[in-house]
């Protein structure tokens, strides 16, 4: 996978690489057991430092989405979050308040933000049902 | 000990007859990180280096390099630093190989894999004199120089100005990969620089120096969520007349 980083987006690098490579794995572009580039390709073609990538991985690691295999270098976990049930609709709360407040402040009801949700959960279905396998 | 900075100066003064070169600095580097030392031409950057590699001597106010005095414990300090200026010298008589023996024999430690891989992706000859090589071709030679001890400290003064760019982006990837890489924890960059945007990934935390005085210290991360601009624009606002982040 390619990634890319903004200096100007007032986001953290670290969390730009977090977010890409959650996003690679929601959309299958990224599956179970795929090698992520090891540190140092990473941050040298990248051009930043060797502790923003260190600190990405290890924030995907206690996330649950990679795994560190000694010697090997990380790989994207086969499903299995760390966390409970309970605790994953918690953090995923806070997301969608967020999205709910902007939705009040865009004028669009509960209608259409439900079928908008839907669509784009079959959208990430569709894209990683795709994604080719290797 | 890890808690020890691997730099610390503090209120430091360094005075040329009238002229207050560095009037009152104090900043703090933490052991295995990247710390960018931003200013203009004559901000003072050049003289905090030299202050803080005993060239020159405080007026007043105290360096501390691994929490020692760079002019008592000059030795001990030296043997764990490297350094790379804005102008590279050898001798002229030296080819690269002999430049390269040189400053090994000075040296405890001298990764040979290091300075083998080194020279191949610079394409260096080991056989070319230093007066044939260009400016760019020199600092690399430097900064080879400088990576082989395996230092904990890494001081680079200007060291991509006046460079094309190609050239740069090496130079900053070598920093980042041969350099950094290996021993994370314990490799200290401190660069000195008004290029500022082709060091902007690496910089972990920042201070911006103008007329002797620092105008502002943040981490790297917290400066760009603060403001939405790169360092450099931050860099750029904080130092124009009536900068908006001043």
């Amino acid at each position: 996978m390619r990634f890319q980083v903004r200096f100007t987006s007032g986001k953290p690098v670290y969390l730009q690489i977090v977010d890409q490579v959650k996003l690679a794995v929601a959309s299958g572009a990224l599956r179970g057991g795929d090698a992520l580039p090891g540190i140092r390709p990473l941050a040298e073609s990248l051009r930043v430092n060797r502790n923003t990538i260190a600190k990405a991985y290890g924030e995907l690691e206690s996330q649950g989405v990679i795994q560190t295999n000694a010697g090997k270098g990380c790989f994207v976990k086969d499903g299995g979050s760390p966390y409970k049930k309970d605790a994953r609709l918690e953090i995923l709360r806070h997301d969608i308040d967020a999205a709910v407040v902007q939705a009040h402040h865009l004028q669009i009801g509960k209608a259409d933000f439900l079928k908008l949700a839907d669509a784009r959960f079959d959208a990430f279905q569709q894209q990683r049902d795709q994604a080719p396998h290797e | 000990m890890a808690d020890t900075p691997a730099i610390e100066i503090t209120g430091l003064v360094r005075r040329f007859g009238r002229h207050d070169a560095v009037n009152g600095l104090s900043l703090r580097v933490q052991s295995g990180r990247c710390y960018g030392f931003f200013g203009r031409n004559g901000a003072g950057k050049t003289t905090t280096i030299k202050c803080l590699l005993n060239l020159l001597r405080p007026t007043s106010g105290s360096v501390r390099i691994f929490g020692m005095d760079p002019r008592r414990d000059e030795v001990a300090v030296k043997s764990r630093l490297s350094y790379v200026p804005d102008n590279v010298a050898f001798y002229p008589w030296m080819t690269v190989r002999d430049a390269l023996d040189y400053t090994a024999s000075f040296r405890a430690k001298w990764n040979r894999d290091t300075e083998q891989a080194l020279l191949a992706q610079f394409r260096l000859d080991p056989g070319r004199k230093t007066t044939h090589l260009s400016k760019g071709q020199r600092t690399q030679l430097a900064l080879v120089a400088a990576i082989c001890p395996e230092p904990e400290l890494l001081v680079l003064d200007e060291p991509t100005s006046g460079l094309d760019p190609i050239v740069r982006r090496e130079f900053i990837r070598t920093v980042i990969g041969a350099y950094q890489d290996g021993d994370p924890g314990r490799r200290t960059v401190f660069v000195s620089t008004h290029l500022i945007s082709e060091f902007e990934g690496l910089i972990d935390e920042f201070t911006i120096i103008d007329e002797g005085h620092e105008r502002l210290t943040l981490e790297a991360d917290t400066a760009r969520g603060r403001f939405e601009k790169s360092l450099e624009e931050i860099f750029v606002s904080t130092l124009e007349p009536g900068g908006a982040t001043a």
